[in-house]
């Protein structure tokens, strides 16, 4: 499985309304700055006045490390820094570990569960 | 200092490990009755209680009534993780010295195991939903995903190897030989490490610290009143947290610097004593890294020479520095930071048996939670502060 399921709850909906739409959003404040979208305020200016934006899908690798399944089945995890500025914790589908290194590029893709679960923002190799 | 110093004279610690027979609130129970006892105390001297709770809950205000303790002056739940048990002995410390408080019982348990069932179940699970399950979702499913990502960030910016992150767990495991209550006793070698399965690279299993049930308590008093009771007192010289608030964004220096760059600096500091006095250094270690970047942080090392550092005969009994001399969470047992705690007051006391160094006067206990998010650091020592009547 290339994701697991997860459902939204009232913190999460309005992301997972993007995700649907293979939109991953963020935060801007009226300055500019990005930030994640769990955020209260903006993590630059701490401006409340937040409104939702869709990132433009680049990113690169801050670290990577490999999770490894009981069944012999390896996970590529990623901290990934969106071009806008922004960490986001994922995972990199469509590569073998060892091609992800620090600093590779990455684009940003939404994988689901089932059917009944929300479309979850993983990463490719760009 | 403050105007009256507080010592640590009790340690209760129930068995720790895989034992089922007790929730985590007995656990807290007995510790403290251990604890109270080993001081040369009666449950009716304890005027403050401070509880902290591990995975399983459970451990809370209601120890009050499950103690019998009336009339306590200072009483409350607390929480920063693997950083609470440093924490406890600060804040009952200070209400030692402004007189809010005399006897102070500080006390953590947990009981995540459950036969038959696997240690990594104990931590693992979460829900899917929301923000955590997003994470979970996308294959972070735990802790060790986490410490993982700061690990090899480390070791991508300075070069460090899984071989160096290997000298840690064996120098841990030769200590933890000599301890008769660790959990994990056989010798390990360097080649044994590597054959380790991976959990999530960079970590091998060796690289993980255990699941412990049991618990741990400890009783803080006044320096005063220390003289006179039963265990040789172990001195509160100095202490610091640092909580950086890391942003998740660029330019942040998540695993590349913790909170012990800050905390430590300042405990020892408070103490008047830099880090070339410490004899003992009782570090968390949730992980092998964990002990890596503590030792960069608290300056034994330059920034980034960690690896080089505990890879150069450092490490272990016959190591040029004493550090988890029993065993640690890698090896002995986890008890979150009470830990480190508990294993630097017999090391202070010189009650450490098989395993006692023989220069123990500076003892330094750190406590790190959250994903290097928290930390709190403690100085100790058998010795009173320099030139206060109580020394």
């Amino acid at each position: 499985m290339r994701v697991g399921p997860v459902r939204r709850d009232e913190a999460t909906a309005a992301f997972f309304d993007g995700t649907a739409r293979s939109e991953r959003l963020l935060f801007r404040c009226p300055a500019g700055h990005f930030s994640p979208p769990y955020a209260q305020q903006c993590d630059t200016c701490a401006s409340v006045d937040l409104v939702s934006v869709a990132a433009a899908g680049g990113a690169s690798v801050v670290s990577r490390s490999v999770a490894h399944q009981r069944g012999g089945d390896r996970d590529t995890l990623v901290v990934a820094e969106l071009d806008e500025g922004p960490w986001w914790w994922s995972k990199v589908i469509g590569a073998e570990p060892e091609q992800v290194a620090a600093g590779a590029r990455l684009t940003v893709a939404f994988e689901r569960a089932d059917e009944e679960s929300e479309a979850v923002p993983v990463f490719r190799l760009a | 200092m403050a105007e009256r110093s507080a010592a640590i004279v009790g340690l209760g610690m129930t068995e720790l490990g895989k034992v089922y027979s007790r929730t985590a609130a007995q656990f807290a129970g007995d510790a403290v009755r251990l604890a109270v006892a080993d001081a040369g105390l009666e449950l009716g001297d304890v005027d403050g209680l401070l509880t902290s709770a591990g995975v399983s809950g459970g451990v809370g205000l209601a120890l009050q009534r499950d103690l019998g303790l009336r009339d306590l002056r200072l009483l409350s739940e607390m929480q920063s993780y693997g950083s609470t048990a440093g924490q406890m002995v600060q804040y009952a410390s200070l209400a030692i010295a402004a007189g809010m408080a005399e006897t102070v019982a500080c006390v953590f348990a947990d009981a995540p195991l459950r036969q038959d069932t696997s240690t990594g179940a104990a931590y693992g699970a979460r829900g899917a939903v929301g923000w955590r399950g997003l994470l979970g979702a996308a294959g972070i499913r735990d802790t060790n995903s986490l410490y993982a990502l700061a690990a090899q960030r480390h070791m991508d910016t300075y070069g460090t190897t899984n071989d160096q992150l290997g000298h840690i767990a064996v120098g841990q495991r030769a200590w933890a030989e000599l301890n008769p209550q660790a959990q994990m006793r056989t010798p390990m070698t360097l080649e044994d490490y590597h054959a380790s399965r991976w959990i999530v690279e960079p970590f091998h299993l060796f690289d993980c610290c255990l699941v412990s049930n049991g618990g741990i308590a400890v009783i803080v008093t006044s320096a005063e009143r220390a003289a006179s009771l039963a265990r040789p007192p172990v001195h509160v010289l100095g202490w610091g947290q640092a909580h950086p608030g890391h942003a998740q964004r660029r330019h942040e220096d998540f695993g590349l610097v913790s909170g012990a760059a800050r905390s430590g600096p300042a405990a020892l500091a408070m103490a008047g004593l830099t880090v070339d006095d410490v004899d003992v250094a009782e570090l968390y270690d949730c992980y092998t890294f964990t002990v890596l970047i503590t030792l960069e942080d608290y300056g034994f090392c330059p920034k980034g020479e960690g690896g080089r550092f505990v890879a150069d005969g450092t490490l272990g009994p016959d190591g040029k520095l004493k550090v988890n001399t029993g065993g640690g969470q890698l090896s002995s047992s986890y008890m979150w930071g009470m830990t480190p705690l508990s294993e630097a007051i017999l090391q202070a006391r010189g009650e450490a048996g098989e395993r006692q160094v023989d220069r123990h006067d500076v003892v330094l206990v750190s406590g790190n939670g959250g994903v290097l998010d928290h930390h709190s650091t403690l100085v100790l020592s058998p010795h009173g502060p320099a030139g206060r009547s109580s020394s």
